[in-house]
């Protein structure tokens, strides 16, 4: 099987470690210091890590398969594992819905032996959020299961349109399955279909769910503490490379004009909008709206599936919110401030500050040099280098490699 | 403004002033009587009055040249700042300094610029367009790291307020939306005060972070415009009868002709936008199914 061809060992099978020495108080008695290094060299990792040049699948349609067996009311995690689950859970959501706006996210759940699910597969972060907060009220009990939840899951996306990216992320605190068949014929059926399955294990390794992320592509990793469970659960958010099957098309959309209320133009009659069809009370009623540009009918909030026409509706900068992840800036190279022949103080391009630190980062194309804490700001949060920005020469590369 | 002066919470105003030379060297030569140094007059008024409203404000005015983003104020630390010369007149030292600084890193950037044109043999076309998403960068930058030094228990509110003249340079428009989700993400509000044409990219950046958009009907008026509808913190802003909110054009434009299109193909590998179906995506070369007619004719009967 796949697993022994894994050539990273475990970790207890390794050299001995002494993470301790790492360590090591600078002449004030500080730790902060080395703290300090281990954290940058753990950013350039990450930044090292990421592979450049991939197509990825930016449209989403993602089942979180959460664990409510008796397993999750353990209390390592506090108050206990689903509690602290769900906390996290909700962040992500938000994350995922912020850095992935034209994609779509559904809710399950998994006790007793069965699985079952909490939200259909929608692209409305309020009502997975409102459902997750509800989770922990529910007792966990009985036993988690694996085949079930897959082939749940399998259920809902194998109608999914083919360019779609399709994933399955499941947390799981229990370290066993109760599967009414061969659980391995269900992982076959989840890689036929072209389904990423990614698991975060919340007690240790389990070995079937190591093959099922290897047969199909996804990730599996065990946590250590909270802090790491939410950087896996974050890792989660950015799409991943889609699989050379995916297929690409061209997908119809509708851009609609929002309208707002105005008392000037009397003509426009206030009108009921799609989505609160259903709801008792007035909200929604209103002349403000977004309208669908192909059958008019009204929604409050975009990005949306028209209902009478499945026209999928989005707005210019939901799309752009995207873009990003296509054109990610290049990571800066490190440099010794001692190798910098300047006179004086070296100061940081972006944040305007005097560089104290012995590196200093310099971008390979505007050649501006930047401090730690710029370098981490521009790569994680604003995905564009200020330097670069500010070029005019730059602004044609860049608008030239994003046609190429 | 009764908020900033709360115990524990100062704010942060960040100007980008569009130094475009073309634009400001039009204005100049048009009719009307408005200059680069009558604007500066006004911004270092709205400086030193938003300085004046809490101790702990800060300011930070950064010029968006068409090649450059300059910190015209504070100055950079490494440089000692050079003696500006303090009214002896009992004014507060601070707001000397603001003027002081304004005026001299800007006389320096124009300086600059002169010796560059005057170096070359035959001058290039300047371009009439500034690069106001590299500003904002910097800013968020700026914005981020005074946050970070801002000690544990006390909030710093940030705005930004972008004076603009020239037009939108629409090669920036992936950089300039970047900076407006990441100030959306920071709470950061983002004000645009306009001295000539609509800028469709600013009105997005100021409806997506909740700020306010102006297009000032009279150029002469500026001070009292920006004094009215930019100082005043948001809190109070609710409390005010400001111009209403504009109606903002959220269509997208084709990548093939840059018409404003309401139905559009998107592209599912880079999403690119076409405004008819294509079998080859020209930004990422992907060559698609042709699965139009058919799928859509099963739609329409479910």
């Amino acid at each position: 099987m796949a697993a022994e061809e894994d050539d990273k060992g475990y970790r207890w099978e390794t050299e001995y470690e002494k993470t301790w020495e790492e360590l090591r108080e600078d002449e004030s008695g500080s730790l902060q210091a080395s703290v300090d290094s281990i954290l940058h060299r753990a950013k350039k990792r990450q930044l090292l890590e990421r592979v450049t040049n991939v197509r990825l699948g930016m449209m989403r349609h993602l089942y979180l398969v959460i664990d409510t067996s008796s397993a999750m009311s353990d209390q390592d995690l506090k108050p206990w594992r689903l509690k602290a689950s769900t906390k996290l859970l909700e962040c992500f959501v938000e994350e995922y819905f912020d850095q992935n706006p034209i994609s779509q996210l559904g809710l399950l759940f998994s006790q007793n032996k069965r699985a079952e699910k909490i939200t259909e597969l929608g692209g409305n972060p309020r009502r997975h959020i409102s459902a997750l907060q509800e989770l922990p009220s529910r007792a966990c009990e009985g036993e988690f299961s694996l085949q079930n939840s897959l082939d749940l899951a399998l259920q809902h996306l194998r109608h999914m349109p083919s360019h779609a990216s399709r994933e399955v992320l499941i947390v799981m605190g229990s370290l066993t399955t109760c599967d009414p068949g061969d659980v391995r014929e269900s992982i076959k059926a989840m890689s036929e279909a072209n389904i990423r399955c990614s698991v975060i294990g919340l007690s240790a390794e389990v070995r079937v769910c190591k093959n099922l992320c290897q047969q199909t592509g996804g990730s599996y990793n065990v946590i250590l503490d909270e802090a790491h469970f939410k950087d896996l659960l974050l890792s989660q958010v950015t799409p991943p490379p889609s699989s050379a099957s995916t297929e690409s098309s061209l997908i119809k959309m509708g851009f609609p004009h929002h309208s707002l209320a105005s008392y000037k133009d009397d003509k426009e009659k206030p009108s009921m909008c799609m989505c609160h069809l259903d709801s008792q009370s007035s909200q929604g009623f209103s002349t403000s709206g977004y309208f669908c540009p192909q059958c008019k009918s009204k929604y409050c909030e975009l990005p949306v599936e028209c209902k009478a026409c499945s026209l999928t509706l989005v707005s210019a900068p939901h799309l752009a919110r995207s873009y990003h992840h296509l054109f990610p800036p290049e990571a800066y190279k490190e440099i010794l401030t001692s190798d910098i022949l300047i006179d004086g103080p070296i100061c940081c391009y972006a944040c305007h500050s005097e560089i104290v630190d012995p590196h200093v980062y310099v971008c390979d194309k505007c050649e501006q040099k930047f401090c730690l804490d710029c370098d981490l700001f521009t790569h994680e949060t604003l995905h564009s280098c200020p330097g670069c920005a500010s070029v005019r020469s730059l602004q044609n590369v860049q608008a030239t490699a994003s046609v190429n | 403004m009764a908020d900033s002066n709360e115990k524990g919470s100062s704010s942060l105003l960040i100007i980008i002033l569009d130094t475009n030379p073309v634009w400001w060297g039009r204005k100049k030569a048009s009719d009307e009587q408005f200059s680069l140094s009558h604007c500066v007059d006004c911004i270092s008024v709205l400086a030193n009055s938003h300085l004046m409203l809490a101790h702990k404000n800060k300011l930070a005015v950064i010029a968006a040249h068409t090649d450059n983003s300059v910190f015209l104020y504070p100055q950079y630390p490494g440089k000692k700042a050079e003696a500006v010369k303090l009214p002896d007149d009992g004014q507060y030292e601070v707001f000397g300094q603001v003027e002081g600084q304004l005026r001299a890193q800007l006389k320096k950037l124009i300086m600059q610029d002169k010796e560059q044109i005057d170096e070359m043999y035959d001058v290039p076309e300047q371009p009439s367009d500034s690069l106001i998403a590299g500003a904002m960068a910097v800013a968020l930058c700026y914005a981020h790291r005074l946050e970070k030094e801002c000690p544990i228990g006390e909030a710093l509110s940030t705005r930004l307020l972008v004076i603009k003249g020239s037009e939108d340079c629409p090669s920036q428009y992936m950089n300039f939306m970047n900076a407006v989700f990441t100030s959306q993400k920071q709470n950061i509000i983002i004000d645009a005060c306009i001295l000539d044409k609509d800028s469709g990219l600013l009105q997005q950046a100021c409806d997506i972070t909740g700020g306010m958009y102006l297009k000032i009907p009279q150029l002469q008026g500026l001070l009292q415009y920006l004094m009215w509808v930019f100082l005043p913190d948001p809190s109070t802003r609710t409390k005010m009868a400001l111009p209403p909110r504009a109606q903002v054009d959220y269509r997208a434009a084709c990548f093939c002709h840059r018409n404003l299109i309401d139905i559009g193909y998107v592209c599912s590998v880079c999403l690119s936008i076409y405004c008819t179906f294509s079998p080859i995506c020209s930004t990422c070369q992907t060559t698609f199914k042709i699965l139009g007619p058919q799928k859509l004719k099963r739609k329409k009967k479910s």
